[in-house]
Parts: C-alpha cells; sequence; structure tokens
C-alpha cells in the first residue's frame, strides 16, 4: 500500500489533488482512495488529504499516521507537523520557488522536492496571483517522483474531466521538479503536537477555540479610503457640502460648519438662498427618497452660527479687484485673507453686484447681502465705488498693483426688435430689476410681457407683479422644460399666478383699436441647434398667429461680456492670465470669462483666481490637489437607512407674498424639541468618507477591528480571514478589500 | 456496470436518481432538499439531475423537506431525500409522520455528530435518535454497500408486505466525501430491479379521504400493531429481495448481520459502518496471529433481528459492542439492543465500548485495545470510554 499525505487549505484544490493522484492508481487497477479531513469549513483554513493505493481492497478508514510521501501544497503550510508520521525514505513535495537546497536546515537529511507550481499555474491563467490553482501542476510533480509515466497523469487529468491548461502545466511541473536527499541526520518524526487541555462546560476556565492565527488563511485584506462626496464634486465653488453638513450632524456645531464653508466661500446667506444647489441635484440620497436640503441648511448656518473675526492684511503686495459682483467679491475675500491688500473698484455706485442689481429682495433681502459684503471688505479691502474701468485704465492698473482680476460681469444685454413702438414699451429686465429695487418704476395697472426663460425672466416677471402689475405673462419660446431658470423660481412664479405662455415666441408690438397689442407665433420644437436644445419653429396653422394685450415688454434674453475691456489682441480664457501683453498679471473670471450664470460658479472662479495670482506671485501652490474617485450611489448601501422625507422649509403663500419684497421663503424652522436643520442634516449619508458609525466593527465577525482614534480604525491582521464583511457593511464605500 | 472512482454523496445520488427515474411511467419521482454538511453533494447531485418526471424542491428547512416528501409519496410519487445531524433532529416530527403514514419514503442519513457544540465529524447518534419513528434502518460499510443498500430499500419498503420508510446510514466525510471504486447500476438494470411504485393509500380525486384524522385509543393500538407487524415481515421481503438484487445484478448485498470468522470464534466484536471495516483487518490480522476472534457487521437496525443476531455470534463466550454513539443516562444503543437479544444468551459477557464518539479517528489501534481489553475481562461493567486522542 502506498499512503500520502497532502496539506493545503480549503478551497484551493488540496482534496482533488488527492483524487487526482488517485486515479492515476484507479485507472492501472489498484484499489484506491481519497479524502480529506475538513476542520473550519472555511476557504483558507489549513486542510490534510489522504491518498491510499493497494493492490487488495482498502479496509483502513482512518487518518494516514505514517505516510509514504507528503506533499506541502503552500509553502506557508510547513512546520514540523508535515514530518509527522514520514517514512524516512519518503519525499517531501513543496510547491515553492526555493531549491530543495534551501531546507537544509529545517529538513535535514530528507529527501525533498520542489517545484514553483504558483509560477506555472499563474503563467497558464490558473488561478489569481493571490489564489493560484497549483493541484494539476502538483500532480505533475508528484506523478514524476512517484515514478510514473506522464501518460498516467495525463490519463487521470482526463477522467476528472481537467483539460486545456491543466495538461501544460502537469508537464511543465512533471519536467521543472527537482528532488534530492539533503545532508545531515533527518529529525525523528515528531507526533501532532497535543491542542492542550480538554475543558468541560462548568468549568470555571471555559476556555475556547484555539488560538490559530486564521490571518494566513486570508487571501484578501480591508483597507479604507476617502472618496469625493457627489455633493462636493458637484458644488462649483469647491466647498466641502459634506463637511459643513456633517459638522452639524455629528456634533451640531453651527460654528465650526460656517467655518468649514468660510475656507472656500464667503456667501453663505447668499448661495443658501439664490443657489440652484447643484449639490443637491447630485446628492445620492436622491436615489434613496429625497436629496439632502443642503440649501436650506447652508442658509441656517449663516442665520445661526457666530461669524468670525476678519483677519488683517499682511503681506506687501497690492492687488486690484475690477468688478464688484460675486466673482470679483470672491476673489478678494480670498485674496485679503491671503494677507493682501486688495482694492475693489465698481462702475456702479453700490457694491454688490448682480446679486443687488439683478436679484430682488424677495429672493435675497437687502441685510443679507450687506452683512456678507461687509464681512468681506473688513479684511481691510479698500472698496472704490463710481471707478469705471476701461481698457486704458485697466493697463493703468497693471502698473499700479501686482495683479489685476477682472471680473466685470455680463454688461452686453441681448435686445430684439419689436418695430417702432419699442423704445416706450420695452425695457431690459436687467435694467427694470435695478429701477424697481431703487423704487424708481411703478406697473400699476400695467399688463406686463416679460421674454425670456431664465432667472432674469422669472425675476423680473414677479417683480413687476410686486410694483403694481395688474397681470404678467412669460412668453417663451420652448417649453417648460427648456427653460433655464431655477425649477422653484418657475413653481413659485406659476404659485403668485403669472402666466407662462410655452412655444410662443414675439413678433412685433403695434396699435390697434383697443390698445398696445404684441403679435406672437406660435411654435413647435423642431431639430436640435448648437446648443443641444430643440430648435423652436413656427407652426403653420392659422391660428399661428395671435395677439396679447400689453402695456409694457421686459426682455431678459441673455447676456454677453463687453470685451472691451481687455488689451487688443488678448483672448478670454477662464482662470488663464493674459500673457505678455501687460506689466502685471491680469486673470479674467466670473461670468466675464465664462457665463456660468450662476453665483455660485462665480465663488468658485473667484477663488481659483486669487490662488492663481498668489501662485503668480509666491510660487506657492494652494490648489487643492487632484480629488479622489466620486463616490456615487452605487458606494452608497442605500438598505442600511430608513426612508425620511426631507425636512420642509417655510414658505410664505402665494397670494401673501405676491403684493410685497418680503422675503418669500423663511428656510428651516425649529420647534420646541425639534431643531430642524439638525434633523435634516442626520440624513446625509456622509458618502465617501468616514463618519464613525461603526458599522464596520459592529459587524466584525471576529471582533479584529479597533476604533482608535478620531476617524481611525485599525485591523489585527494577524486574525482577519478577510471575509468581507466590513466593506459590504459600510454604507459610504470607505472600507474596501484590496486583493493580498 | 459502470466502475467509476466517486465519493460516496455522489454514489448515493445516483442510485437515488436511478430509482427515481425508473417511476417515470408511473407517478415520477420527487424529493423535498434542504443542504447540511456532509450531505449537501447528494442534494447538489439531485438538483442537476434531469428527471423525466420529478420534481427536486428546495424548501427553507428539514422538517419542510421532509413535508414535501410525505406529501408526494401520497400522491404515489417515489419519494426521497437526504440529511444529517441538526438536519435530521430538525425534521424529527415529520420522520415519525412518514413512519406512521406508512409511506415508503427512503432517507440517506449521512451520521454526523448532533450539536451544539458544534462538530462535522461522524457519529451514529443522529439516525439512532430516529430509531422509535417507524422506520427501517440500514447501517452501510462502504460505496458499493450504499448504492446496493439504496436499491434494496426501496424495493423492501415499497413491498406490501412492509409499506414503511427506509433510512440508509453512510458516516459522514469517511464514505461521503472519500473517493473510491464503486459500480453505479445501469438504468436499464434498475428498472428490472425495480417495479413501479403502486401505494395502496395514495390519496386520489374520485375517492376522497383524510389522512391522519383523530383516532381514538383502540385504532392506535391496531395501527401500532400493524406496524409491528410490518416490521415482522421485513426478514422475508429483505431475502427475497437479496435474492432478486442477485439474480439481476449479479451479486448479493448483505443481509442483517454479517458473521465473519465466527465459526469458532470466542471473542466477538460488533460494529456498523466504516469502523466495522477497520474491524475485519484487525480481526484478519488476530486470526493469521491463530486467535480466535470473530466480528458481527450490523447492517439492519430495525427491525433488529434478535434470532439473527444470535445466530450470528455463534458460540462466542465474549461479546463486544463497538458503539459510535451514546444514550445519556444509559450506554451505547447497539450495546442495548444487543443486551435485550442477549437475555437468552446468560452465558455471554456483553461489554459496551464507546469508541469515535463526535468522529473520533478510530484506528486498529484502538480496536486492538478493546479486543485485548474484551478478552481478558472478568466480568461486564458498566460501557467503557475509549478515548480517541484526535
Amino acid at each position: 500500500m502506498i499512503e500520502l499525505t497532502i496539506y493545503g487549505r480549503g478551497g484551493r484544490g488540496g482534496v482533488t489533488l488527492a483524487k487526482l493522484i488517485a486515479t492515476t492508481y484507479f485507472l492501472r487497477g489498484k484499489h484506491v482512495q481519497a479524502f480529506g479531513v475538513y476542520g473550519a469549513e472555511r476557504s483558507g483554513a489549513p486542510i490534510q488529504a489522504y491518498m491510499r493505493a493497494d493492490d487488495e481492497e482498502i479496509t483502513n478508514h482512518n487518518q494516514i499516521q505514517e505516510p509514504d510521501h507528503v506533499i506541502v501544497v503552500e509553502q506557508t503550510l510547513l512546520g514540523p507537523h508535515v514530518l509527522s508520521g514520514l517514512k524516512p525514505d519518503g519525499w517531501i513535495i513543496i510547491n515553492t520557488h526555493e531549491a530543495p537546497e534551501s531546507f537544509a536546515e529545517s529538513l535535514p537529511g530528507r529527501r525533498v522536492a520542489t517545484v514553483d507550481a504558483n509560477a506555472i499555474a499563474v503563467a497558464h491563467g490558473l488561478g489569481t496571483k493571490t489564489v493560484p490553482i497549483v493541484n494539476t501542476a502538483l500532480l505533475g510533480a508528484a506523478g514524476k517522483l512517484l515514478e510514473l509515466e506522464f501518460a498516467d497523469v495525463e490519463a487521470a487529468l482526463a477522467e476528472m474531466k481537467f483539460g486545456g491548461a491543466n495538461v501544460t502545466v502537469a508537464r511543465e511541473a512533471y519536467d521543472a521538479v527537482v528532488g534530492q536527499r539533503l545532508a545531515g541526520k533527518a529529525q525523528p518524526s515528531k507526533q501532532r503536537a497535543a491542542n492542550g487541555p480538554v475543558v468541560g462546560i462548568l468549568d470555571e476556565e471555559v476556555g475556547g477555540m484555539p488560538v490559530i492565527r486564521t490571518g494566513t488563511w486570508a487571501s484578501r485584506r480591508p483597507s479604507r479610503h476617502e472618496l469625493m462626496p457627489a455633493c462636493n464634486d458637484g458644488c462649483p465653488a469647491g466647498n466641502d457640502v459634506r463637511g459643513f453638513v456633517q459638522a452639524v450632524a455629528q456634533r451640531k456645531d453651527y460654528d465650526a460648519a460656517l467655518a468649514i464653508i468660510l475656507k472656500t466661500s464667503p456667501f453663505p446667506g447668499i448661495c443658501g438662498r439664490v443657489c440652484p444647489a447643484p449639490c443637491m441635484e447630485a446628492c445620492n440620497r436622491r436615489a434613496h427618497d429625497e436629496p439632502v436640503n443642503v440649501r436650506d441648511i447652508e442658509r441656517y448656518i449663516s442665520d445661526h452660527a457666530v461669524w468670525p473675526q476678519p483677519t488683517r492684511p499682511t503681506r506687501n503686495e497690492r492687488v486690484a479687484v475690477v468688478g464688484s459682483g460675486p466673482a470679483g467679491l470672491s476673489a478678494t475675500y480670498h485674496l485679503a485673507r491671503l494677507g493682501y491688500h486688495v482694492t475693489l473698484l465698481e462702475a456702479g455706485d453700490e457694491i454688490g453686484g448682480v446679486m443687488r442689481t439683478g436679484i430682488p429682495s424677495y429672493r435675497l433681502p437687502r441685510h443679507v447681502l450687506d452683512h456678507e459684503i461687509s464681512f468681506i471688505l473688513r479684511h481691510g479691502v479698500e472698496a472704490k465705488t463710481r471707478q469705471h474701468v476701461d481698457r486704458a485704465a485697466l493697463l493703468k492698473l497693471t502698473n499700479e498693483y501686482a495683479a489685476v482680476f477682472v471680473a466685470t460681469g455680463l454688461q452686453e444685454l441681448r435686445s430684439l426688435n419689436l418695430g417702432n413702438l419699442a423704445a416706450d414699451m420695452v425695457m431690459q429686465g436687467i435694467d427694470f430689476l435695478d429701477q424697481a429695487r431703487r423704487g424708481h418704476v411703478h406697473l400699476t395697472g400695467q399688463r406686463v410681457v416679460v421674454l425670456g426663460g431664465g432667472n432674469t425672466a422669472m425675476d423680473a416677471a414677479r417683480t413687476a407683479l410686486r410694483v403694481g402689475a395688474r397681470n404678467v405673462r412669460v412668453v417663451y419660446r420652448r417649453t417648460r422644460a427648456e427653460m433655464p431658470a431655477i425649477a422653484e423660481e418657475i413653481d413659485e412664479a406659476l404659485e403668485e399666478r403669472i402666466q407662462l405662455d410655452e412655444l410662443v415666441a414675439p413678433l412685433r408690438l403695434h396699435n390697434n383699436a383697443t390698445g398696445t397689442v404684441l403679435t406672437c407665433q406660435r411654435m413647435k420644437l423642431g431639430e436640435p441647434d448648437e446648443s443641444g436644445r430643440r430648435r423652436p419653429v413656427p407652426l403653420e396653422s392659422e391660428d399661428a398667429i395671435f395677439e396679447i394685450e400689453c402695456d409694457k415688454v421686459l426682455l431678459a434674453l441673455g447676456q454677453s461680456g463687453d470685451l472691451s475691456i481687455l488689451p487688443e489682441g488678448s483672448d478670454v480664457r477662464h482662470g488663464e492670465q493674459l500673457l505678455g501683453l501687460t506689466a502685471a498679471p491680469v486673470f479674467a473670471g466670473g461670468d466675464f470669462a465664462t457665463n456660468a450664470g450662476t453665483v455660485t460658479a462665480a465663488i468658485g472662479s473667484g477663488r481659483r483666481a486669487a490662488l492663481h495670482i498668489h501662485k503668480t506671485l509666491t510660487d506657492e501652490d494652494l490648489f487643492p490637489p487632484p480629488p479622489a474617485p466620486v463616490a456615487g450611489p452605487e458606494a452608497i448601501r442605500m438598505h442600511v437607512f430608513s426612508h425620511q422625507p426631507r425636512e420642509k422649509p417655510a414658505i410664505i403663500p402665494a397670494e401673501v407674498r405676491r403684493g410685497s419684497f418680503t422675503e418669500v421663503r423663511l428656510g428651516l424652522i425649529d420647534e420646541p424639541g425639534h431643531e430642524a436643520a439638525y434633523e435634516e442634516a442626520l440624513r446625509c449619508f456622509s458618502c465617501g468618507v468616514c463618519n464613525e458609525c461603526d458599522r464596520c466593527l459592529t459587524y466584525c465577525p471576529e471582533g479584529v477591528m479597533l476604533h482608535d482614534g478620531d476617524c481611525r480604525y485599525s485591523f489585527n491582521f494577524d486574525y482577519c480571514k478577510g471575509c468581507g464583511i466590513c466593506a459590504s457593511q459600510c454604507p459610504r464605500g470607505v472600507v474596501f478589500m484590496q486583493e493580498l | 456496470m459502470a466502475r467509476t472512482l466517486v465519493t460516496g454523496n455522489h454514489a448515493a445520488g445516483a442510485a437515488l436518481a436511478l430509482a427515481g427515474e425508473a417511476n417515470r411511467d408511473a407517478r415520477g419521482c420527487c424529493a423535498g432538499a434542504y443542504p447540511i454538511t456532509p450531505q449537501t453533494e447528494i442534494i447538489e447531485y439531485l438538483r442537476a439531475f434531469n428527471f423525466t418526471k420529478g420534481h427536486i424542491v428546495p424548501v427553507e428547512s428539514e422538517h419542510s423537506a421532509m413535508g414535501v416528501c410525505i406529501g408526494a409519496a401520497l400522491a404515489g410519487a417515489r419519494s426521497f431525500t437526504a440529511s444529517s445531524s441538526n438536519g435530521l433532529a430538525y425534521m424529527n416530527e415529520n420522520v415519525f409522520a412518514a413512519g406512521y403514514y406508512r409511506l415508503p419514503i427512503v432517507m440517506i442519513a449521512v451520521n454526523r455528530t448532533l450539536g451544539p457544540p458544534w462538530n462535522i465529524w461522524v457519529d451514529q447518534g443522529d439516525s439512532l435518535s430516529l430509531r422509535d419513528a417507524a422506520w427501517t434502518q440500514f447501517y452501510c460499510e462502504s460505496h458499493q454497500d450504499l448504492v446496493d443498500t439504496i436499491l434494496v430499500a426501496f424495493r423492501m419498503s415499497e413491498d406490501h408486505r412492509v409499506l414503511l420508510p427506509a433510512l440508509v446510514a453512510e458516516d459522514g466525510f469517511i464514505l461521503s466525501h472519500t473517493q473510491m471504486a464503486v459500480d453505479i447500476p445501469a438504468q436499464d438494470l434498475v428498472e428490472k430491479y425495480l417495479p413501479k411504485l403502486n401505494l395502496p393509500h395514495q390519496l386520489d380525486f374520485e375517492h376522497a379521504a383524510t389522512v391522519g384524522g383523530l383516532t381514538w385509543p383502540r385504532e392506535t393500538e391496531k395501527h401500532r400493531r400493524e406496524i409491528q407487524s410490518a416490521m415482522e415481515n421485513v426478514p422475508a421481503v429483505l431475502n427475497e429481495a437479496l435474492d432478486e438484487f442477485a439474480a439481476v445484478f449479479g451479486r448479493r448485498p448483505d443481509g442483517a448481520f454479517t458473521a465473519e470468522y465466527t465459526e469458532d470464534a470466542e471473542t466477538v466484536l460488533v460494529a456498523c459502518n466504516t469502523m466495522a471495516r477497520t474491524l475485519r483487518r484487525v480481526v484478519k490480522d488476530r486470526r493469521e496471529r491463530g486467535e480466535k476472534v470473530g466480528m458481527v457487521k450490523v447492517k439492519l437496525f430495525r427491525p433488529f433481528l434478535r434470532d439473527a443476531f444470535i445466530h450470528a455470534i455463534g458460540s462466542a463466550k465474549r461479546v463486544g459492542v463497538l458503539d459510535r454513539n451514546h444514550s445519556p443516562g444509559s450506554g451505547g444503543i447497539f450495546w442495548g439492543e444487543i443486551a435485550t437479544t442477549l437475555r437468552q444468551r446468560p452465558d455471554v459477557l456483553l461489554q459496551d465500548y464507546l469508541v469515535g464518539l463526535g468522529g473520533g479517528d478510530v484506528t486498529p489501534q484502538i480496536i486492538e485495545e478493546i479486543l485485548d481489553d474484551l478478552k481478558q475481562r472478568k466480568q461486564a461493567e458498566e460501557p467503557v470510554w475509549k478515548e480517541v486522542a484526535a
């Protein structure tokens, strides 16, 4: 009888190797037996497999005590127990890249054979580098040492239906295995070590499973990383949205939340009212129930937190900023905080740009605007109004200042020829808004038509209502779906009983018997134009032309920058310096450079300009590092979270608000025992960033995770088996598994 | 016949599938299936098999697995399943129901220690815990024995003189996961051997009936006596089944007890399953050294054929029972049966040895020690705990 013992790991082919070897003998007419002994039923756990072959029927069913040879499937399994009972002339066949001589100290006097089955298997695509499937290679090696013909090996593979690369690796290993008797005296074979005392259930020291360094069973390991939250990724100002929301959710620390916002944006109160909230658009919670109401949380923080003290200039350099809209003010703020003396030049008579002139106070109360502008200016900023800067003045600035930032916005207003009556009846929406906020225009009893579909159109329409218009219609040549205005603004306008005429294009104003009318053309949507939106096309039918009675037409058809300020031959490229044309570096940003159209985008542009200027003047690069991959919905385990609708912000009813400029939206309102912003912030998943929920640690079945610091977790890899439960239970994509 | 190298579970699955397929021209076959170590490969084999007329129904527990078998058997399908250890315990109630309903279900019990504490290795305690469930019980020693016994079990159980379910046991891991050579019979021969199932009390829409409703004590008494009568028919039916098997397949499987080297044995050891094979080797070696020792392999545990056992031990004066099981408060369960049997033989010194409990690796050495103990024993004592170092 020949008896073989195989030392392997569960799930990696050790028992199959015993069966393969048995098959070589079976096909040659012997009686055989092949079986494994399983302990922990777990992939990677050490197992033994046994093979017996004999000319007579085998009636022994116990484990092999005195093998003729042993095979060690993985080098990490080597140990004194491998020699247990091994006959003096027995082979120890080891899967290793080392040569037999390397084992002279550990296995003196023994016949040792080695073959690099890992390399052979991986080279032919059997298994992975972490878990190569080596049994068919080891079959070849064993076959050679057992003095089988390779044909016997091939026959066994065919019998068990292992084809393809398996035959190749068996052949390679059959040829490659080398063996010799090592010098020295063989150690007497020790019996297997006893497992320790046997304990009973009622014993005082009940004991437990033997201490086994199960870390050696693992083929992969957990690790932790941070991903970019989707909200942060979506914010054009580069705000740490997740950060400030979590400051509220974890600690109700509104001051800390404000400090986080102020690192990137000086306008939390403004953005908390007028930002279209791309962060909420990107919010992964949207796929679960409703996105987190970030905008109202930001507003709440701004309204409730304690604002810090402004810093003072510390450097000698002076920087000029042309244009006091959100981009200019943002650049001013960031430059001032970097220590520069900033001179802010505004053509108009008030600081604030479109935030003051173009956004009505029912959306953005004046006190909020004034407070946040004042905060910026108190950083040692010199602000000058009624300073129109043209090309010549710009060149002069480049001689007086270390750098100049141009953010003059969109001065050119697109117009439309509506015929001879236009002069009296037609007004640019932007101009109307500025006049209205000063109290210089009233439209009492008038029928007003607003042409356009963006935020200016909505603002103009709702302001017209508030300065006395009898009725207001917004005429737009495409449909509501194509209107660029913020959806909530459109909703609120419609609630205020402003009429929306979709698919209508204006033709001309003229007088008829009853009064002035605007002749209009009904449209339909045709093929997409260069912007990708479907081009409106006139309808052909008889009733396609109709008339609207009106007394006033307000235009909100779009704006573009007045580039005459720039030196001749220069080109506006967002954020880039206009090279070689000026004494000091000049940067351009905000709507003037990008036409992005939002306060938030302008804030980001201004900040990047400040960092560019700083880098140009000092060589110090303070730009944020390249972001980590974004945590999209697939990174979030939604099922962990219960459903919870968002906190509803308060709003003045339409009938009440349409008659005044009082602020329409009131944000999140606290009630006794119910902190609204906190409750809303709790809905945040903290995508991609650990918030110490400890779920990983709680679900670890081995108890090998430690929470040993602020967002610091460690793993005891002596015992971690790589089961991956921590990674599968992390709700936010922070814990992940890596192949070893 | 195909001689092939497969595990015990593979062999058992193949035998069940052959039997099930053989009923395809009648009501087909059915199994309720739930996995448990070390039986799972049987279920996997059955699920992968393409039955012409049959369903292997995965369920959420062993209790339901037997429930499915009961329902299917009452509908006339040849029904079978497999389980082990705590799975058998979980289906306990329905195991009794199958017996009391007189349904010829065949169940493979892959012997595994009952827990807690958790233990995956072999021990006969699980199948023996169902001793009183009105099932016949067979204990198999090899892959071939297992395959053949499964087919015999269907034949015997479906015979109208028996109509009791049959439990067929194999050692967990030692047979179930061990690859050895076996002849798997051909389908046509199995069909020669197994007639179509014809269940007398098969449920039938034409003659509506309720099965298992309330009975008074006197009906229950009669029911139990009927079951005992069926058990008493087993020796004759089994004998016929074994003879017919030999005629069809060319080999006669072992009967209830197999006595070896007992003609003039003074000392006899009794065992079942693979321990009997290791025992056989020891007995053979000792015989070659001139000792008068013998062995009795137990295959049929229920019914326990007392007369046949008395006959098997011959004139031996010392009988040792190797019990890989234990009934707390008494001793080995085989020992208990044999003690009752040997009340006719007060001259025998009967000693129980509890060996290999919880799956200990029983080596020839251990059996040699037991044999030595039995030979020099002055009197019988309470069961000896023969510890196995493992």
